[in-house]
């Protein structure tokens, strides 16, 4: 009790009157505790006084007074530090602004936990959409849905005077009451709409809203122009919906399908399902009952089905599925350099502490308390590590949007990313630790030979702290491995994937959109001249060298693919006939594109003016998988449904890469537009140029538009640009992942480099004895490169274990190379030996210099 | 003029004379005027005294019975004398005469 109240005691009295009243109260304590109790109360009561508070706001700030000053009259440090500081500070609070949105809140609905997605299952484990039907089935059939809407994709144009393409979905009248959000103007869809014939009604975003109709309130109700029909505005969403579903939607359709029409058919999957979970049923749960849902279905339509089961979802894990691993890789290694920036800080400090030992010692002697020096220590870190923040706050302000610039336009919520929140709590955190950890280090290492100071005159640091240094540079190091291992790894992975060849020649083409819709456009054959004009106009411009037109190309992130079933000889379930990417193209695609004909011919125009004798051209990866070893020319097959006619086989070109340089081989099929029986009204044109592709988008737009203006052209981008889009994620981590371990390097390089030139300062007199003695240069270099090579080789044992976690992170974003890939892993190694032998090489010519009589007399 | 306090604590500051600290300070109170002042009141009234100028203040000794710790030792200033004086003085002054029951000093 007694030791209770001294130590109250000590906490809050003012420190001119704690010992004598302390001292007092000890020295009468035989009156009895309750004596020391009531003097401690009063004292407390009585001393501490109102003027406390501020006493200790007047200490702190002289403190910190102090501590800038000190700063000052070491601008290197100080500025080395805040500046690393910053940079680490500003990274990290720049990622975690991204994934606080991206990954850790939940999705902005309303109990978006219940929120699923829903599949069909195939054997392989992968996952397909559902034909309009079986969403039907599933919807009024299943008990653990409470409710569940239809999404399909849709792009439509917006105008009949500069029409604009906008981004859109063709959902059910239930989608926003499953998601649980409203509109904010008008209504939300009624179920009376979501049949054929009713479903001419569009609800706006609020962005669309304003960007195109200024935000007049006057719109819903209205008839807006869209791909030439007139459709209803029935409502505008709030500001703040963003819809993870279909993340680029500006528009939304009511779907309005009937399971009489030919496209709402089971094999019609077209459709993705949104389904909210009962509140009383698992996930799991109701994906069991789907499965027996579907079960069912497959027994009642065996030939509809290819799929095994049904897979459930959640919409919060499946929008962040494809970012999850990328995200989570890139905080790891930005959490790595902030270590690395935070252990160096420390090391600099504790190297500036070493100097400033007997400064400390004289303040101990004077009467300075242990409190009071680690006190200027916290201060000192305090001031270092708040204008580290806040010069991390500044980098984040400048790095965040252009992260966001980097980033994916699929990434859900990237609308939600802004430096605030999280971030700001990570800068906090840091700077509250990075005080601490700044000024226990140090006040920890001289804590080991205090007082010893002043007697031992010039020595400098002991073991202690060399214990802390070393094992903050062996960090370092570590830490640089697995930075440089990874972006080694994406970097090789990187050169693999623009090393693939994509099946055709994406040098010198440029690519656009061209859409035919309208009123104008109603019927095939006016689509097929619109196509013919542009691409006859397009082919005389100067600097092209050929053009071409496909419904869908290369790389475009395009997926329009049919079942290819063998006429002669169809299996017996057509669902599990392979699919091939549908391309409806004219004859001069192959030599525009450069896709070598392997066998057979390429298209004629006699073949596009014959509608009588269907003819198709497949990819060799499409013929060997239907007729293995066998000759594909003369074959028949058929291209989708049981409908479909029979086309003959004429020809077998080369495979291209249609959905990524990183994707499997699809199966590709050729067909020539005005065979294939329906025209497409949203199309690519390809040219191949001479030069500079961008060189010739002006001119190709304006042959366009004199004639029809009232087409959109969009997506005008050189195919390089293309490719580069589709590797843009890649890119963008390996750029990340690049200067993160660049800075990692220079730190360890440093780190080291402080390390050794400490210690030979400080073996100044051994290293001059051993040369006394007559040990050879050769011998006192090895001396410090052993020490150094010693640091380096245990950072680089733990860098390689710490790098098998973190590359387990990145393997989405590997192409070609394993994670443990020998080459990269020995790169790394080597590089970091190499730097190194660098960093000791100034040191050791240090040791080797040191004059033994110089040394020994000092 | 002086509070009560004020006038107890310096009085107490005189008569103990040399080593004038809390304990002995208090102990004085106690025994001449018979209140049992806690150190804090002490103490209390000695730092406004002190920022008054009225007493001056100086480390002392660390004794083992304190657990090493050193005294603070009160005197009282030239000025802190001069105050005292003018307070007794007027009390004197407004006492001479009335028959509040106290015997002639």
């Amino acid at each position: 009790m007694t030791r209770l109240c001294i130590w109250l005691l000590s906490q809050f009295l003012p420190d001119h009157l704690s010992d004598p009243v302390i001292g007092d109260i000890v020295e009468q304590q035989a009156r009895g505790t309750l004596w020391v109790c009531r003097e401690t109360l009063v004292a407390l009561v009585q001393l501490r006084g109102p003027s406390r508070g501020e006493a200790i706001m007047a200490t702190f700030v002289n403190d910190v007074r102090l501590a800038v000053r000190y700063l000052r009259h070491a601008p290197a440090f100080a500025i080395t530090s805040i500046v690393t500081l910053g940079l680490a500070i500003g990274a990290t609070a720049a990622i975690f602004s991204v994934i606080d949105p991206v990954l850790l809140r939940p999705l902005p609905y309303a109990d978006a936990n219940r929120l699923v997605f829903v599949w069909e299952r195939d054997r392989d484990g992968s996952r397909t959409n559902l034909g309009f039907a079986t969403i039907n089935d599933f919807a009024s059939q299943s008990k653990s849905l409470e409710t569940s809407a239809a999404v399909g994709s849709w792009e439509p144009s917006i105008g009949d005077v500069d029409p604009e393409r906008v981004s859109g979905a063709r959902v059910s009248a239930t989608y926003f009451k499953t998601l649980g959000v409203q509109p904010v103007i008008g209504r939300d869809f009624l179920a009376e709409e979501d049949q054929p014939g009713h479903n001419q009604v569009v609800i706006l975003s609020h962005q669309l809203w304003q960007r195109r109709f200024g935000g007049d309130r006057s719109i819903v109700g209205r008839s807006i122009s869209i791909g030439g029909n007139p459709m209803t505005v029935v409502g505008v969403m709030p500001e703040s919906f963003d819809d993870v579903v279909s993340p680029t939607a500006e528009i939304w359709r009511v779907l309005g399908y009937s399971t009489t029409q030919p496209f709402a058919c089971r094999t019609c999957r077209h459709l993705r399902m949104l389904a909210r979970v009962k509140p009383a049923t698992t996930i799991a749960g109701a994906m069991t009952e789907l499965d027996q849902l579907h079960a069912a279905l497959v027994k009642q339509f065996p030939t509809q089905y290819a799929s095994v089961g049904a897979n459930l979802v959640r919409v919060q894990d499946e929008v962040t599925r494809s970012f999850r691993p990328a995200l989570l890789a890139l905080t790891g290694a930005v959490v790595l350099v902030l270590l690395i920036a935070v252990s160096n800080v420390v090391n600099l400090q504790l190297a500036r502490a070493v100097r400033r030992e007997e400064e400390f010692a004289i303040r101990t002697a004077l009467g300075a308390s242990r409190w009071r020096v680690t006190r200027q220590l916290l201060a000192e870190g305090l001031v270092l590590a708040a204008c580290g923040g806040v010069a991390g706050l500044m980098v984040a302000r400048i790095a965040l949007p252009l992260l966001v610039s980097q980033l994916p336009s699929r990434l859900p919520r990237a609308s939600a990313i802004h430096l605030s929140g999280a971030a700001l709590a990570v800068v906090g955190t840091t700077v509250a630790l990075l005080a601490i950890v700044m000024a226990l280090v140090p006040g920890r290492a001289r804590d080991a030979h205090l007082g010893e100071r002043l007697r031992s005159g010039r020595r400098l640091a002991g073991g202690a702290q060399h214990f802390t240094r070393s094992t903050l540079v062996v960090i370092e190091v570590s830490v640089a491995v697995m930075l440089l291992i990874s972006a080694g790894l994406l970097a090789r992975s990187l050169v693999r994937l623009l090393r693939v060849d994509a099946g055709f020649d994406a040098s010198h083409l440029l690519t656009l959109e061209v859409d035919a819709v309208g009123s104008r456009y109603a019927d095939n054959a006016s689509v097929y001249v619109f196509h013919d004009r542009i691409r006859d106009a397009v082919r005389v411009l100067p600097g092209v060298v050929g053009v071409t037109l496909t419904n869908q190309m290369p790389l475009g992130g395009n997926v329009d693919s049919y079942g290819v079933v063998d006429f002669d000889n169809p299996p017996s379930n057509p669902e599990l006939a392979p699919y091939g990417d549908r391309y409806v193209v004219p004859p001069d695609f192959f030599s525009t594109m450069r896709i070598p004909v392997m066998r057979g011919r390429a298209f004629t125009t006699a073949d596009v003016a014959d509608s009588a004798h269907r003819v198709v051209l497949v990819s060799a990866a499409l013929a060997e998988r239907l007729w293995p070893g066998t000759d594909a020319i003369g074959r028949h097959i058929r291209l989708g449904g049981p409908d479909a006619p029979s086309r003959t086989v004429i020809g077998v070109v080369g495979n291209v890469k249609h959905a990524g340089l990183d994707a499997t081989t699809t199966m590709q099929w050729y067909a020539p537009e005005r065979q294939w029986g329906s025209s497409d009204s949203q199309v690519m044109l390809i040219v191949r140029t001479a030069n500079d592709p961008a060189s010739v988008a002006a001119s190709v737009r304006r042959t366009i538009a004199s004639i029809d203006a009232t087409q959109p052209v969009i997506r005008v981008a050189t195919m390089d640009q293309v490719i580069a889009q589709s590797t843009a994620q890649r890119r963008l981590a390996l750029v990340l992942f690049a200067a993160f371990a660049g800075a990692a390097l220079l730190l360890s390089i440093a780190g080291i480099y402080g390390v050794l030139a400490g210690s030979v300062a400080e073996r100044t007199r051994e290293i001059g004895l051993r040369s006394a003695l007559g040990a050879a240069p050769r011998e006192i270099v090895a001396l410090v490169v052993r020490q150094g090579g010693a640091l380096a080789f245990l950072g680089i044992v733990l860098g390689l274990g710490g790098a098998i976690l973190l590359t387990r992170f990145l393997r989405t974003l590997l192409f070609g190379v394993a994670p443990n890939d020998p080459a990269t892993l020995s790169a790394s190694v080597a590089i970091l030996g190499v730097i190194t032998l660098a960093a000791c090489a100034i040191p050791a010519i240090r040791a080797v210099r040191i004059d033994p009589s110089e040394a020994l007399r000092h | 003029m002086l509070g009560e306090l004020e006038q107890l604590v310096l009085l107490g500051v005189l008569r103990v004379g040399r080593n004038a600290y809390g304990v002995p300070v208090h102990d004085e109170i106690q025994r001449r005027a018979g209140r049992d002042l806690t150190l804090g009141t002490i103490y209390k009234t000695l730092t406004r005294l002190e920022d008054k100028g009225l007493v001056v203040s100086r480390i002392g000794e660390p004794t083992p019975e304190r657990g090493g710790r050193r005294t603070r030792c009160y005197a009282v200033t030239p000025v802190g004398k001069r105050s005292l004086q003018a307070s007794l003085r007027t009390l004197q002054r407004m006492s001479a005469g009335v028959d509040i029951g106290l015997e002639p000093t």
